[in-house]
């Protein structure tokens, strides 16, 4: 059996050809749309109509470049890109420390409050959308960026909360006890022996809450009225509704918008991978 | 009361009698610490969560179109018109379909893709990625993505029709099948997610149990049906959990491709609730769609984590 | 030369000075917000802002445009943000009810008083009206008929001028369909396209009695023989399939390319359409002035409703709580009669402003300011009319019925229903 293809400690026994059949097929079925999106965006509609799936008979850049030149693009990602890096601050900050007091400090009512705030992992934010519009309106902060990013920190600390929490209790237990014997306060503590060791579960939840920011709809959707304040997903939308039937233009403007994530996903594989995935296991 | 940490021996060393005196322990400051690493979150999640989420239960018994208070109280009304209304009841049995669909297909899918894919054979890394890739697009740029693919006129589904002779339809726009070419965008959208929970699972499984099912003959679907299903359960388990919350809250990838329509036939209760709520600034109406959404979530998550996962 | 110096720098100093007190005092931005697509139009606005701009130093306008259907789905959230804009688009009717009883339009009564006020057609001046109070500056007015393309209905054999009722425009669909042409285009993912059917059907069977008979709550309201019959007769329509397929999937804008491109015969929408088609068509010109054609909405048989009875709009400009002056300064310069001239000139709209209308040339135009300066009844949009929770419901039931997924007595019953609760 030694040198024989055929391997028996894997939980499928498959002819080798037939695995690789399945995954071409499917993995056609994955990008066929996306690449023909990106295609679809150097055609001209004419070209686009009767070629929907080939290559184009002539490479318009001209669809690429005007978008690129156009101020347009640039506000909507700049808008996305300053919601989600105060979103993922706001984030990081709020639940890091809190987290930690629920980790290192007992005292009075810590269970109660740890289970009201984890009652955030209960129900989506569409859920309360409306009373958040009045909230968010009678606070002034309609149609500015802290309308977005206040909520939307507010929603995401349950699952951070909990990231941090599974985390600092992950650390060992000789740590907190040689802080004490040096005296160090909680503040310095938390400074300089916990947030250096928390690398990896910072990232984790960075990579969440900025992804979760970065492509949301419904909260900026009912917060923002002026369109110099839209983030990406929005913007698209309206540039969807104005050039409705410029399928061409449209497509060029999605692989434009959605290039940014594409790129950093293929850069930063694993970690996305592993935060994308840590966030809705242990969440 | 006590105020001792959490870490093994100190907390019998440093003890201190009430939480009001903690900052007199050596290590110091715990009373300054939780009030100030705690109110910050507290003070967030009570203005923009808890808050809104007691009002939607507040406003849902009044008539109010957000402008000034709400004075017209209506009792159940909302609750009534709700559960009389055609489009409602559409959404909810699209959610039960988009459910449905999600368990008897993509997640079968997702299994299957992990099961060819859970070990190193050449490619697997790069498969993984590509089956993964839908996963991270947002889904506003998914369904703008999808809305092309089933454009009757520019399309890839129409030109595919076209090629086969047949008459190019506009899917979206058709109220009996537009809802399940909502359902294959979902199933494109999300059982990479699901792929890679249950390669994670399976690459906990103890391989030499394959083995030893080869050598003691078993068939390919025995050593599935005995080996993998049952190893796999508690991830299967998370997995369902994941693909009934994602279906129940479905809405940003409906709104690039019907918005809800032709009809509300591909409502689901979010876009129902930004359609008829939002839209209309309906606040009390759109308010008793959340609390009725919020019922569904809560007692889901609850039921299934105290049935189904209570071993998990 | 000395002295002159001195009085030289000493004017540039005070130049200087006031320039900067003047720019902080009056340096205001007046925001006005939109939903014209067609850039020659919006062109033609933002020319009207320029040129105030040089008259009224310190003073900047912003002319915005918002889709339409996010336009309508955002305005009440953008009317309680502080940040709202001054100037916004208006349909009149009970949505600008609404908006008033809400507090968040300014009352223009004190400026528009005479003479500004005699500037316009008394008609639209009520339509802005609400409790003796003037809340808006109207703009240009509307009906609703039927755009036909000339070329196509030649191909069938059609004769536009002998479609004078509703069986005589069910013919001519089946003619146009045994001639393999599209028979008629709609926007149906936006609904209120096909809410032109129902309600204009209303109001031929019913007439201004049935519909102020619904507006009282006599017998059945809006679910009364009336409203009924409005759904069971475009039901004689819609069971012909008359539509462009995929038409519940169009919006308003698709569609209008659509018609431009030549892909249907008819369309039933207001004159706005000559605009939002050449924005949409694949050529930015869509149907030529002399291929394109136009016929007012067919009678039905027995209707007590008068044939010059026409539905239409009578769109116009409402100035936000709490807006600068400029806001409405702004607004009384566009409306000045050579500003409106132009439109009316350039074939943009039919401005209400008295004495322009001469100056419209395309004859469609021509045609349609004929016949609302004659109706006796002229109708607002029932989607606008009747506020924004009964309008988006007979918005819903006009496409549904469309889809053939609701009973014309159901279809009523729902309009009926949401009036009461809106009560």
């Amino acid at each position: 059996m030694t040198s024989t293809a055929a391997r028996y400690d894997t939980p499928v026994t498959i002819a080798p050809v037939l695995r690789y059949a399945i995954l071409f097929v499917v993995a056609g079925g994955v990008l066929i749309p996306l690449l023909t999106t990106a295609l679809g965006g150097f055609k001209s509609l004419g070209d686009l109509r009767v070629n929907p799936f080939g290559v184009p008979s002539q490479w318009e850049w001209m669809n690429y470049w005007e978008i690129l030149a156009s101020g347009r693009y640039w506000q909507l990602m700049g808008n996305s890109l300053v919601i989600a890096v105060l979103t993922v601050i706001l984030t990081v900050a709020t639940s890091a420390m809190a987290a930690f007091v629920f980790v290192h400090v007992r005292f009075f009512g810590a269970t109660f409050l740890l289970n009201y705030l984890l009652l955030g992992l209960m129900f989506p934010a569409a859920t309360a959308i409306l009373p958040l519009f009045i909230k968010i309106r009678d606070l002034g902060l309609l149609d500015t960026y802290w309308g977005v990013v206040l909520p939307q920190v507010a929603f995401g600390l349950a699952m951070s909360i909990l990231l941090f929490r599974n985390s600092f209790r992950q650390m060992p237990k000789d740590l907190f006890e040689a802080a004490v014997i040096d005296g160090c306060g909680y503040f310095r503590f938390f400074w300089h022996v916990i947030l250096p060791l928390s690398r990896p579960i910072l990232a984790t939840v960075s990579v969440i809450v900025f992804v979760h920011s970065w492509n949301n709809y419904l909260l900026p959707l009912v917060v923002l009225n002026r369109d110099t304040l839209y983030p990406w997903p929005l913007g698209i939308m309206v540039y969807q509704g104005e050039f409705s039937t410029d399928w061409n233009l449209i497509l060029a403007f999605i692989t434009l918008t959605i290039l940014p994530a594409i790129i950093m996903f293929f850069a930063a594989q694993k970690h996305i991978v592993a935060g994308l995935m840590a966030g809705s296991v242990k969440g | 009361m006590a105020t001792s940490v959490t870490g093994g021996t100190a907390k019998a060393v440093f003890q201190a009698p009430s939480w009001l005196r903690a900052s007199s322990t050596s290590i110091g400051g715990s009373t300054a610490i939780v009030l100030l690493f705690l109110p910050p979150a507290l003070l967030l999640f009570t203005l923009f969560v808890a808050l809104p989420m007691g009002e939607a239960a507040w406003y849902s018994f009044y008539n109010w179109n957000g402008y000034g208070a709400p004075t017209d109280f209506v009792g159940w009304r909302n609750f009534e018109l709700l559960f009389a209304n055609r489009a409602f009841r559409i959404a909810l049995t699209n959610n039960l379909l988009i459910i449905v669909v999600s368990l008897a297909i993509q997640l079968p899918l997702a299994l299957g893709m992990a099961i060819l894919l859970a070990d190193r054979v050449r490619g697997t890394a790069t498969f993984r990625l590509i089956f993964f890739l839908p996963y991270i697009l947002a889904e506003i740029a998914a369904g703008l993505i999808w809305r092309f693919v089933y454009d009757g006129e520019y399309g890839l589904l129409a030109k595919l029709l076209e090629l086969f002779g047949a008459d190019p339809i506009h899917i979206l726009a058709e109220p009996d099948i537009a809802i399940y070419a909502i359902m294959v965008v979902v199933i494109w959208k999300y059982f990479g997610f699901h792929m890679m929970l249950y390669i994670a699972g399976l690459q906990q499984i103890d391989r030499s149990l394959y083995e030893a099912a080869h050598i003691d003959g078993a068939t390919g679907w025995q050593i599935f049906r005995r080996i993998t299903v049952p190893l796999l359960g508690s991830t299967i388990r998370l997995s369902v959990f994941f693909a009934i919350l994602g279906s129940i809250q479905l809405f940003d990838l409906i709104m690039p491709l019907t918005k809800g329509g032709p009809s509300d036939s591909t409502q689901t209760m979010v876009t129902y609730l930004y359609t008829y709520g939002v839209t209309r600034t309906r606040i009390g109406f759109g308010s008793a769609v959340g609390v009725v959404l919020f019922l569904i979530c809560v007692v889901f998550a609850f039921g299934y984590k105290r049935v189904l996962m209570r071993h998990d | 030369m000395s002295y002159k110096k001195l009085m030289l720098a000493a004017a540039c100093a005070i130049a200087a000075s006031c320039s900067g007190m003047t720019a902080a005092l009056a340096d205001v931005t007046v925001r006005m917000l939109h939903v014209e697509q067609n850039p020659q139009v919006t062109g033609f606005w933002n020319d009207i802002a320029r040129r105030y701009e040089a008259s009224h130093p310190g003073v900047k306008v912003d002319v915005q445009y918002l889709e339409n259907e996010a336009y309508k789905k955002k305005l009440t959230t953008l009317l309680q943000s502080s940040d709202r804009p001054n100037i916004i688009y208006s349909w009149a009717g009970g949505v600008l009810r609404d908006q008033v009883k809400a507090g968040v339009i300014e009352d223009l009564t004190p400026v528009m008083d005479a003479p500004w006020k005699a500037r316009f057609v008394p008609a639209a001046v009520q339509a802005y009206t609400v409790n003796d109070k003037i809340y808006g500056v109207p703009m240009h007015t509307a009906q609703v008929g039927f755009f036909y393309n000339k070329d196509l209905f030649a191909k069938a054999g059609v004769d536009a001028s002998s479609i004078k009722t509703w069986d005589d425009l069910l013919g001519a669909v089946k003619k146009l369909q045994a001639a393999g042409i599209t028979p008629l285009i709609t926007g149906g993912a936006d609904k209120w396209p096909v809410h032109f059917y129902w309600s204009h059907l209303a109001i031929r069977i019913g007439g201004k009695d049935a519909f102020e008979a619904a507006l009282r709550g006599e017998g059945k309201g809006f679910a009364d023989t009336t409203f009924v019959k409005a759904g069971e007769v475009f039901k004689q329509l819609v069971d012909l399939k008359p539509f462009q397929a995929g038409f519940l999937g169009a919006t308003y804008p698709q569609s209008a390319g659509q018609f431009g491109d030549g892909k249907g015969a008819m369309m039933l929408m207001l004159n706005g359409l000559l605009n939002t088609m050449k924005a949409n068509s694949a050529d930015k010109v869509g149907i030529p002035d002399d291929k394109l054609g136009w016929f007012p909405f067919p009678t039905v048989a027995g209707g007590k409703g008068d044939p010059s009875d026409t539905l239409g709009g009578l769109n116009g400009w409402l100035v936000t709580k709490g807006s600068p002056k400029e806001a409405a300064d702004f607004l009384k310069f566009f409306s000045e009669a050579e500003n409106q001239r132009q439109a009316a000139e350039r074939g943009f709209y039919i401005p209400v402003v008295i004495g322009t209308q001469d100056a419209i040339k395309n004859p469609i135009l021509r045609q349609i300011a004929e016949n609302v300066s004659k109706s006796k009844y002229h109708q607002l949009y029932y989607d606008q009319m009747l506020g924004p929770s009964v309008g988006a419901v007979v918005n819903d039931i006009s496409a549904d019925l469309a889809a053939g997924r609701m009973k014309p007595t159901e279809a009523a019953e729902a309009v009926q229903q949401a009036w009461e609760l809106a009560q």
